[in-house]
């Protein structure tokens, strides 16, 4: 299923970058099983399932559901989720669900990649409530006008909504060839046991963990209407017996800002964190989930409500999130959580200015430094905690956008010293070649991600306009301004924290 | 063209496999491998053999395998575009593991310090933005002067569109190290996606004297004998090459087990299209390749975490053998793999100090491997009691006993096997029920009536000697040689101006045609070409025909719509069509090498068939005949269970199905009818 999605793809961002996850859902909208690519994924799937199981009772073999609105099952606004049922056999309603989320370069909104500096959502794009698209395998023509109609590439939409409605024959059509070979009975049943070993597992490993509450919190510094502010993301974390429960209760408001994350994600964050402090070969699934209780007030930045900007709260707060998670955790596992990593993905997004230029948006995301851990070094370059989509190559973005890449280097001393190193963060610098405007959502560029058990911070990222004089100019963490043919955007990311007192060399 | 005798050398992590061909006859002989100077066991093995010296030798090997797994490659220096120098270290950007605080990963094949950036740049059609600055390519030659590296990497942006920068800079490194390993990205692979152009090319540059080094010891110890090198792709090169492409072999024995088996389904009679699944079940892993009609090729191979472009027959691998480790994790459920006992301990009944049961244990137990038959050349004779002990110590944590633990063992490592047989059939849309079978390694046959039970799969053949069928692979493999070269354009505009595409084709031809004439080789160049649709990021290969006329070009994009229906279940036939790459294989004429009658071998044993009790799922333990394949005589029929057991291999044939043997001695088994409804 996930393979169909990536091969037959044109957005960069689901072909190149793997920017999508697949999962199977039973019929009560338990997730049995999920092709992760992205972490963040993680719970924002089962709670899309959720509202298209509430909303739609009637099906019909061949309907697809599509959404995107985070306050109906989405996360934010360019991961455009379909659900689709399986049928066995001939005999009564659906018993199975797949699902699959795609990160769409371009769904219209205020600026070109959707992932604008936006105050409120419906600054950010398209909102799509859970409708039918496909209804009985017939497309709806006239729901798709309307959506290409409001986005600034439809024709790369119209490819990568093929592709992934591809993916959904694709993955019914092997469920149902296992149906047709074990029987629904047996396939449901084997569901359920792996969904109860999951939950095992998970339980087993938390009761080896030392009861207690254990509280931590962190920040993203950011600028609202111009003005620097700190929000607050607040965490107490409880071990009781083989459960954890997380409260998120003295975190910020959430504002006039994309900053702002639904619950799906913080819920993601802290599965994530689970997944990672547990065996890594447990099958991702319901269960898992299952001895995990996360709270979060309603309208704060970890539980935003109708109508906040959510762009950012999917691809930054996130990181944030499982910051915060991890450092209260460091108190109860002391020796099993790292340093933090870069803690941002350094979103960029790009269009061209002139309305009657090819259009385009172009999205990306740049690695950086992972935090050291007890064990080992931290990675230098890569995606951190709630993404790890690829790059695009060089070679296939100068040949489709008006860009050049001038400079894409490992950022040699930005990771955190100790007795393990932080991984380094990346430089990437970009020469505009046309007028073009640019939007940057990224973090951790006024405070650096911190180290662990005496090991240093990593060094915070910076973002540089050069002009074509070669006069630089710093920009702020976000940003959206318009590029001149021959100036340059340079992007460093932060390096991870280091993990130990360094040694003497 | 007389029929010359033929050699096939697999040298392997544990045993090197001969395999001669001469006048109607067929002999193997197995030695184990020695840590170093593997061309002296190579020796002795033709001569215990008795091959003269002007016998066709082909070798397959794992040195370049194992210089990339293990890092110990040549000290070797990357050149490309300032600013890019670690594109080779961020690769994609992906970290390994998705859900590890604590990750690692192989060290990039170029250390940072001998990574020099070249001040060029060339845009994305080729032209000069900023011309090569011979100054700071003579600055870098000073600074290689003092750097002891023994090979040499060049890889700019873009360079598949213009290979002029990348020529002159390997132009002044020849001048300046007369006799130093180059590597030029556009010689070499000239396609599109830098971190793939990259890795291919400077994993090349660290092999290459690693392979040059060892086939020179070869050509020396062997004197007047002359040898090939099977390569990935399913073929052979002179060692010549092999030395500057020493990358090209990372592949180089499953792809002669490849051959081997489509090789073997032939001689079984599988009229054409040949439709096989291969299944190769060695000691740590188990390789599957799904052959529809032919071998497949992919250009997405990734060795030691080094994506390598070059073409390589396309094998799933996964970690399940006879010597992994059975284990229970900490939700109760037993595991197999994919931590291996290797040769050393190995298995616990191999007695050498081995406690933790492996599925070559759990056989055993199950009476489905002969005590008394030592493994290979003799050497390794197995043991019951710390098999029994290993698995009883296992069976305990559980609360099972031992013959369930054994039933278990092997249902685990049967299903991670299944897995991948599936991924490489149903997951590409492929039925398995329409394809044959055919088990090899030395432990393929013992699982292969599971593994065709549990995918429906009805027949499947065991080739005469399945556990040195790579060996004889290589003897099947002719010469391949592959040259390929990047062209993205689409359809239509290629129709209007076919100049680009005539251009690129005709190269190829050259090049390819120029080594096919200089090694003496007749034969066709097959064409094929990689197509998407215009917009796509993956490409599909289909083959096209090289004429001038414009109706080839269609052609190939009506075959790139069909392949595009089979895998991904769509086309979208009014979507334009861009291509990619085209590629070029020259290949020779198969060689006219396997006897046409065999007789018996040498080596006929005297042992006459004895019942042993051997426990089969549900059903207890079955009195069950064990029989040396020698006693089984052209035509018998017999109906599982039984154990059919050789020098290099055993065969399990279960309830349920019937083997014929073949005038051949290949074994064609078929589930027995009343039996076709069994799981």
């Amino acid at each position: 299923m996930g393979t169909t999605l990536q091969r037959t793809a044109f957005s960069p961002n689901i072909k190149e970058r793997l920017d999508f996850s697949c999962a199977v859902f039973d019929a009560k909208g338990r997730m049995v099983a999920q092709a992760a690519h992205i972490p963040v994924h993680l719970g924002a799937m089962p709670a899309s399932v959720r509202h298209v199981l509430d909303r739609f009772e009637e099906w019909k073999p061949g309907d697809i559901v599509l959404l995107n609105d985070p306050y109906a099952g989405g996360t934010h606004l360019p991961d455009l989720t379909m659900v689709s049922p399986v049928y066995a056999g001939d005999s009564g309603g659906p018993v199975f669900f797949v699902a699959s989320r795609a990160h769409h370069a371009d769904v219209g909104g205020m600026s070109p990649g959707s992932l604008p500096l936006s105050t409120e959502i419906f600054q950010e794009g398209l909102i799509i409530p859970p409708v039918r698209l496909v209804s009985g395998g017939s497309m709806n023509e006239e729901l798709l006008e309307v959506l290409l109609s409001n986005v600034r590439t439809p024709i790369e939409r119209k490819g990568d909504l093929a592709a992934q409605r591809s993916a959904h024959t694709v993955g019914a059509n092997r469920l149902k060839k296992l149906m047709d070979e074990f029987g629904f009975e047996e396939i449901e049943a084997y569901a359920s046991h792996l969904q109860n070993y999951s939950e095992a597992r998970t339980r087993s490993t938390i009761k080896k963990w030392p009861d207690g509450t254990y509280e931590f919190e962190d920040a993203i510094c950011l600028r609202v209407n111009g003005i620097p502010t700190t929000e607050v993301i607040r965490v107490a974390s409880t071990i009781r017996d083989d459960t954890i429960s997380f409260n998120f209760a003295g975190s910020a408001a959430s504002g006039p800002h994309p900053f702002n994350a639904v619950q799906a994600i913080t819920e993601s964050a802290c599965y994530y964190v689970i997944r990672c402090l547990s065996a890594d070969d447990i099958p991702v699934n319901d269960g898992c989930f299952r001895p995990i209780e996360v709270t979060a007030p309603e309208g704060s930045i970890v539980n935003a409500c109708h109508p906040a900007a959510v762009a950012a709260g999917n691809v930054e707060t996130s990181q944030r999130i499982v910051d915060a998670v991890l450092g209260s955790l460091a108190k109860a596992l002391p020796t099993r959580v790292p340093a933090a990593s870069q803690g941002t993905m350094n979103n960029v997004t790009m269009g061209p200015v002139s309305p009657s230029g090819e259009p385009f948006a172009y999205y990306e995301t740049i690695g950086g430094g992972m935090g050291a851990s007890a064990d080992a070094d931290g990675l230098s370059g890569v995606h951190v905690h709630m993404t790890n989509t690829m790059n695009t190559p060089i070679e296939a973005l100068e040949n489709a956008y008006p860009l050049r890449v001038r400079r894409y280097a490992i950022r040699r001393g930005s990771g955190g010293s100790g007795a393990n190193r932080g991984g380094d963060g990346v430089v990437r610098e970009y020469e505009f070649l046309d007028e073009t405007r640019v939007t940057v959502l990224s973090t951790r560029r006024d405070s650096a991600p911190w180290g662990r058990n005496g090991g240093s911070p990593g060094l915070p990222g910076r973002n540089t306009r050069i002009s074509q004089e070669g006069v630089e100019r710093e920009l702020d963490s976000q940003f959206s301004e318009i590029f001149h043919a021959g100036e340059r955007l340079r992007i460093e990311t932060p390096g991870g924290g280091g993990y130990g007192q360094a040694g003497p060399e | 063209m007389a029929q010359r005798e033929l050699v096939g050398i697999d040298v392997g992590g544990t045993f090197t496999d001969f395999v001669f061909v001469s006048h109607g006859r067929m002999r193997i002989h197995k030695s184990l491998s020695p840590d170093t100077r593997h061309e002296e066991s190579i020796l002795e093995g033709l001569s215990v053999l008795g091959v003269p010296d002007d016998a066709a030798l082909v070798h397959g090997t794992t040195v370049a395998t194992n210089a990339l797994l293990e890092r110990k490659g040549a000290r070797t220096a990357l050149i490309t575009t300032s600013g890019f120098e670690d594109v080779i270290e961020l690769g994609r950007q992906q970290r390994p593991e998705l859900y590890r605080f604590s990750q690692s990963r192989r060290a990039a094949v170029i250390p940072s310090d001998l990574r020099f950036g070249v001040e060029e740049r060339l845009d994305e059609k080729g032209q000069i933005i900023t011309a090569l600055n011979e100054a700071s390519v003579s600055e870098i030659i000073e600074r290689l002067r003092n750097s002891d590296v023994e090979s040499i990497a060049v890889v700019l942006l873009f360079s598949y569109q213009n290979a002029d920068h990348e020529r002159r800079i390997a132009n002044r490194l020849t001048e300046a190290f007369p006799g130093i390993h180059i590597s030029i990205s556009s010689r070499l692979i000239p396609e599109y996606r830098e971190y793939e152009r990259t890795a291919t090319t400077a994993g090349n540059a660290y092999v290459s004297p690693v392979v040059a080094r060892y086939v020179r010891a070869l050509a020396s110890t062997l004197g007047s004998r002359s040898f090939l090198v099977m390569h990935s792709g399913g073929g052979s090169v002179d060692a010549e090459t092999a030395a500057n492409e020493g990358a090209r072999l990372a592949l180089s024995g499953p792809a002669g087990g490849v051959i081997g088996a489509f090789e073997a389904a032939k001689r079984a009679g599988i009229s054409s299209p040949v439709r096989i699944i291969t299944f190769d079940m060695g000691g740590t892993s188990t390789d599957v390749c799904l052959c529809d009609g032919s071998i497949p090729l992919t250009s997405e191979a990734i060795v030691a975490d080094l994506p390598l472009k070059f073409p390589a027959v396309d094998i799933d691998t996964v970690g399940a053998g006879g010597g992994s480790i059975a284990w229970v994790d900490d939700g109760g459920v037993l595991r197999v793999g994919p931590e291996s006992a290797g040769a050393f301990p190995g298995p616990a009944c191999y007695g050498q100090g081995g406690a933790r049961a492996t599925v070559t244990d759990a056989n055993l137990i199950l009476g489905r491997l002969d005590v008394n038959t030592p493994l290979g050349d003799g050497s390794i004779k197995l043991h019951k009691e710390p098999a029994l002990q290993s698995l009883e110590m296992l069976g305990h944590v559980m609360g099972l006993s031992v013959y369930e633990t054994a039933l278990g063992v092997v249902r685990v490592a049967n299903a991670t096997m299944e897995r991948a047989l599936r991924r490489v059939s149903i997951s590409r849309g492929h039925d398995p029920r329409q394809f044959c079978l055919v088990p090899f390694g030395g432990a393929g046959p013992l699982h292969v009536c599971a593994l065709a039970s549990a995918l429906e799969i009805s027949s499947f053949v065991v080739p005469e000697y399945p556990g040195v069928l790579s060996a004889a692979g290589l003897c099947a493999a002719g010469v391949v040689f592959d040259r390929s070269a990047s062209l993205i354009a689409g359809i239509d505009d290629l129709k209007a101006d076919p100049a680009p595409y005539q251009r690129l084709r005709d190269g190829l031809k050259r090049e390819v045609d120029a080594y096919m004439h200089a090694h003496d080789c007749k034969g066709d160049i097959e064409w094929s070409v990689d197509l998407r649709y215009l917009g796509q990021s993956y490409e599909l290969t289909v083959p096209i025909e090289p004429s001038d006329d414009p109706v080839r070009l269609d052609e190939a994009s009506a075959a790139f719509h069909a392949a595009h229906e089979q895998r991904f279940g769509y086309a979208m036939e009014d979507f334009q069509v861009e291509m990619v790459t085209l590629r070029a294989r020259g290949r020779s004429k198969p060689r006219p090498w396997y006897p046409s009658s065999q007789h018996n071998p040498d080596g006929v044993g005297g042992a006459a068939s004895a019942d042993h009790p051997v426990w089969f799922e549900n059903a207890g333990p079955l009195e069950t005949p064990f029989i040396h394949r020698d006693e089984l005589l052209p035509g018998e029929q017999l109906n599982g269970p039984a154990v059919i057991h050789q020098m290099d291999s055993t065969f399990l044939l279960e309830p349920g199905w019937r083997l014929r043997v073949a005038d051949n001695r290949i074994l064609h088994c078929t589930r027995t009818p009343d039996s076709s409804t069994v799981r």
